[in-house]
């Protein structure tokens, strides 16, 4: 095994250097829209609660008095759902209330931090109309309310059509990315089909015929994640600075997008290369 | 070592070989020859599994392969030294890394697959050529490369077709008694000529394949 894996990568960099402008616009193409995906993914995921990309309707936040009791603050939702049939009303659970809190009201962070003060129970209320959770103001129950201007409605609808451009062109790029891949597999096989017709019959394992276009398309594809990893951290960094400064909550990419990211970068074009390695074994011929 | 039972091979309706039988022992020396299209080389192919007998039952080292699944394959060709009519050598790789390559493919580590071509390029006089591409090379000196690669890895059977094809008399006597070397050593070779002169240097069992079927079995001249 030891030997098939330091043939393929030797003969896997040959590949490579004979072909240096096509691995690296196979990177480019690879690394752009996944880089791309990352960044749309972190948006969605940042904007999602913010302005309630699950559905149409707008999310607003209800900061409660930390005194109310639980049995009170239990009725009071109750009583405030069936007065308003057209919102969804629900407390944020103690394990989310922390993160939500500071994405809501991101001046309570240093209350927060002191770490001395009980965190006040928070509602979120889903609506077609989040102006009309105004009305709540006045209650002495109610603490203070989130964000709630139509702008939140606006934001949301263009983050959704963010998401699904972003998602089209992702894809659409990735497919290219793909084809590329496995057409240039072919055309290598195709260049090397003496070598490799000549390796079936001093007996090579298959794995060995297979292992350096692998290496070949695997090294783009690691290239490729690191790329689009750098290309996502400097963009949603880039971002993040903008939703500050506008006092929004600071944007980052969670460490799961990354991975994923570089899976697929690698994923990809080594699944592009397998089905076109193994249909040309299956079409082979030993002349 | 090889055992062909009613073996026939049809391309187009044209039949090549034609219920064949054949039982070559392990270490024998054996030339086949005969006219041009008579089907030796269809016949040498199918031995190392190159081709399917359209019928019939082919069994090389006890294995029977024309049912072999192409996974098995090529445990059996690391079995079999093929040195090609058309030689097969690798263009962007140096007549030492022709040899290694193959080596190393058999598993052999770097050191020791350098050392082993070396030992067979300087019995078959090409160590001063280690560094050269094959294109660079003359056609006797390829051929000598071809052979070098089968026996590097010290097959249990060598099969050669018209392997003094491109070499004058003195190589071709050189090659053959490398053969027979090898053969005294305990492989057991096939060797494909149309060259009567060849056939006649060495006393060793002859098949004389005719119109897909053998039509002598025995001591040449018969």
């Amino acid at each position: 095994m030891a030997a098939v894996i330091r043939h393929a990568i030797a003969e896997g960099l040959v590949v490579l250097r004979e072909r240096a402008a096509v691995s690296v616009i196979l990177a480019l193409v690879l690394g752009v829209p996944i880089s791309l995906a990352g960044v749309g993914l972190t948006l969605h995921q940042w904007l999602g609660p913010v302005a309630g990309l699950s559905g149409q309707k707008s999310s607003v936040a209800v900061l409660l008095h930390p005194q109310m009791e639980g049995s009170e603050r239990r009725r009071w939702i109750a009583e405030l759902a069936s007065d308003h049939p057209d919102w969804v009303v629900s407390e944020v659970s103690s394990s989310d209330l922390a993160e939500r809190l500071q994405r809501w009201f991101p001046y309570l962070k240093d209350l927060m931090d002191s770490g001395d003060a009980t965190l006040p129970p928070l509602l979120e209320i889903l609506t077609d109309n989040p102006e009309s959770v105004t009305e709540l103001e006045d209650r002495a129950e109610v603490l203070a309310i989130g964000p709630r201007s139509s702008i939140q409605q606006t934001l949301g609808q263009v983050a959704r059509r963010l998401a699904l451009i972003v998602g089209v062109v992702s894809f659409v790029l990735l497919a290219g990315a793909v084809l590329l891949a496995a057409v240039w597999v072919h055309l290598e096989l195709y260049r090397h089909a003496d070598e490799v017709t000549i390796m079936r019959l001093v007996g090579a394992t298959e794995g060995t015929i297979r292992g350096p276009f692998l290496v070949a398309v695997a090294i783009p594809g690691v290239v490729a994640g690191i790329l689009s990893v750098v290309g996502s951290l400097a963009t949603v960094s880039g971002l993040s600075k903008l939703s500050s400064a506008l006092g929004l909550s600071a944007m980052s990419i969670p460490p799961s997008i990354l991975v994923l990211q570089l899976a697929t970068s690698v994923f990809l074009p080594l699944l592009a290369a397998v089905i076109t390695l193994a249909r040309h074994a299956a079409d082979a011929t030993e002349n | 070592m090889i055992r062909l039972r009613s073996v026939s091979k049809e391309y187009e309706r044209r039949t090549i070989l034609d219920a064949l039988d054949l039982q070559v022992d392990a270490g024998e020396f054996v030339f086949l020859t005969g006219p041009s299209g008579a089907g030796k080389t269809t016949l040498l192919r199918m031995l190392y599994a190159a081709e399917h007998p359209t019928e019939g039952e082919v069994w090389v080292a006890g294995r029977r392969i024309d049912e072999m699944v192409r996974a098995q394959l090529p445990l059996l060709r690391r079995k079999i030294g093929v040195i090609f009519q058309d030689f097969k050598l690798l263009r962007r790789k140096t007549v030492l890394e022709n040899i290694t390559f193959v080596l190393r493919i058999h598993g052999i580590a770097p050191r020791e697959a350098h050392r082993r071509a070396m030992k067979v390029l300087r019995r078959l006089g090409l160590q001063h050529r280690q560094a050269a591409f094959p294109d660079a090379l003359s056609g006797g000196e390829q051929q000598r490369v071809a052979i070098a690669r089968a026996l590097a890895y010290q097959p249990r059977l060598i099969l050669a077709d018209e392997p003094t094809g491109n070499l004058d008399a003195d190589l071709a006597s050189e090659l053959l008694s490398l053969l027979c070397d090898i053969n005294y050593q305990g492989a057991t070779v096939l060797v494909a000529t149309h060259d009567h002169a060849i056939l006649e240097s060495i006393p060793a069992r002859t098949l004389v394949l005719h119109q897909g079927q053998i039509h002598y079995d025995g001591m040449w001249p018969p």
